[in-house]
């Protein structure tokens, strides 16, 4: 394993606040959320496992002793392990849930044929949204965005597209946390300043 | 390249703007040492940061010295003096993308220009071959991506479709920068995004010049008469590629020089975004206001 003060990014000799401050910071920055719908999310959970063992063994030492529990403000456990969301219940699996698990395995053509295949009177706002995350996650940025305003506009109560579409304006905004970019303060009404 | 990925200097500390510039002039050397004192012009701040890169990635080690500047004798610099590939590549690289961008100046320009452009070619063509010959994957990579350009811009294409070419390029040039075996996932998406970035810049600091020669631009479609609002909209794609930018920049295995390239990405891509879309326009509308009440 590598030397947990070097994944953490502080000395030997930082206090507890230091250390703790730091892993927050990495913590948001790896955080599953930011990296929702990427194909990178694999990597950002594998950093995010790396992250936390190395955390934990420093805490150990400094406590020394194996009774220490980590700080739970940040990071939800859940996430960690790999979940499988799509166990659906026996019967049929819609054209959707089908479309979805291709995504997941980064099968994007196979998906964006089945899509094709339906006709374009009978799509609804998931229709928009799943061609959004193809094109998200093909680099095709501008598809994407305006797919998600579709699917956002057509149907504003679903959750799972609110939080997609907020990703992406704060990620045009440049105002949010990491996301670098120039934020020209015409303000964009989600990242809060 | 253009040039666009730069360091942003008032938030660099001194200690990494000489280290940085060490790198400029080490990579100028080895290129004047592989391929003689023209190549050198070609030199760019892009290929710059593919040097510090593949250093990075590498964990490659240099030694820095004091010489006299060959460009200009009167000074004296540091130069980064490297073991490894990194320079070599880097200036291979340089040779390779100005040799193409000069024959797709042919291709676009008339009488004068063309033959200009001509001779420079003539003059880069040795440098081209060697080049070629060392890093052919890179040359052909380069060449496939030329063509795709051009047959983007003939067809007309939308802002995605025209930066593909160069972010595929970009892609697979950093997958290059690792050795053999090595899971290159996350430095082709980071690759990808960088190449789209610079494109993408590019065309929006040429959007106003194209709008008047009529050339192709995939901003042009989204200009409505007013340059400021378009430039907040190239603003609002440019942001959206710097945020992929980052996330696979923070997945990466940057180890030396991770405070340089930290500047580039974090502070360096806003500085650009900032500079050439809202601050050199508004310079040259306050120009021509100025010339219009004279």
């Amino acid at each position: 394993m590598n030397d947990p003060y070097r994944t953490i990014g502080v000395s030997r000799n930082a206090d507890e606040d230091e250390i703790k401050r730091t892993y927050r910071k990495l913590v948001k920055k790896y955080h599953p959320d930011r990296y929702q719908n990427s194909s990178l999310a694999n990597e950002a959970t594998e950093k995010m496992k790396e992250i936390n063992r190395a955390y934990d063994a420093i805490m150990k030492e400094k406590h020394e002793q194996a009774t220490y529990i980590r700080d739970d403000y940040v990071y939800d456990k859940r996430s960690e392990d790999s979940k499988d969301e799509n166990t659906y219940e026996d019967g049929e699996v819609s054209v959707y849930q089908q479309v979805r698990l291709l995504i997941k395995k980064f099968a994007f053509t196979e998906a964006e044929n089945i899509l094709g295949k339906i006709p374009p009177t009978e799509r609804l706002a998931e229709w928009y949204y799943l061609m959004g995350l193809i094109s998200y996650n093909r680099g095709r940025l501008e598809d994407a965005n305006n797919y998600i305003e579709t699917a956002y506009s057509m149907d504003s109560s679903n959750a799972e597209y609110y939080s997609t579409y907020t990703s992406i304006k704060n990620q045009r905004s440049g105002t949010g946390k990491h996301t670098s970019g120039y934020g020209c303060g015409d303000c964009c009404g989600f990242c809060g300043c | 390249m253009f040039g666009y990925l730069q360091v942003n200097r008032d938030e660099l500390k001194i200690k990494d703007y000489r280290l940085y510039k060490s790198v400029y002039c080490g990579l100028c050397k080895q290129m004047g040492k592989d391929y003689g004192i023209g190549a050198r012009m070609t030199l760019s701040y892009d290929c710059t940061v593919l040097a510090l890169l593949y250093m990075s990635l590498n964990s490659e080690s240099c030694t820095v010295v004091r010489k006299r500047c060959i460009v200009n004798p009167l000074k004296k610099c540091e130069f980064c003096n490297c073991e490894g590939e990194a320079l070599r590549f880097a200036g291979a690289v340089s040779v390779i993308m100005s040799y193409n961008k000069i024959e797709d100046t042919i291709k676009d320009s008339k009488a004068w220009k063309k033959l200009a452009a001509r001779a420079v070619k003539m003059f880069f063509g040795r440098n081209y071959r060697k080049a070629a010959r060392a890093y052919p994957k890179a040359a052909a990579l380069t060449e496939r991506m030329m063509r795709k350009q051009t047959a983007a811009e003939n067809d007309r294409s939308d802002i995605d479709t025209a930066a593909e070419p160069t972010a595929g390029l970009i892609s697979e040039l950093c997958t290059m920068l690792y050795p053999k075996g090595y899971n290159t996932h996350v430095a082709g998406i980071f690759g990808y995004y960088v190449g789209r970035w610079i494109y993408l810049m590019d065309a929006a600091d040429d959007l106003e010049k194209d709008i008047k020669s009529g050339a192709f631009n995939p901003f042009k479609a989204h200009y409505n008469g007013n340059m400021n609002e378009t430039m907040r909209y190239c603003n609002e794609v440019l942001n959206m590629t710097a945020a992929q930018i980052t996330m696979a920049y923070d997945l990466l295995d940057v180890g030396s020089y991770k405070s340089i390239l930290d500047n580039i990405i974090y502070d360096g891509i806003p500085e650009r975004q900032r500079n050439c879309l809202f601050d050199k326009h508004n310079k040259r509308t306050a120009e021509a206001r100025e010339n219009g009440s004279i």
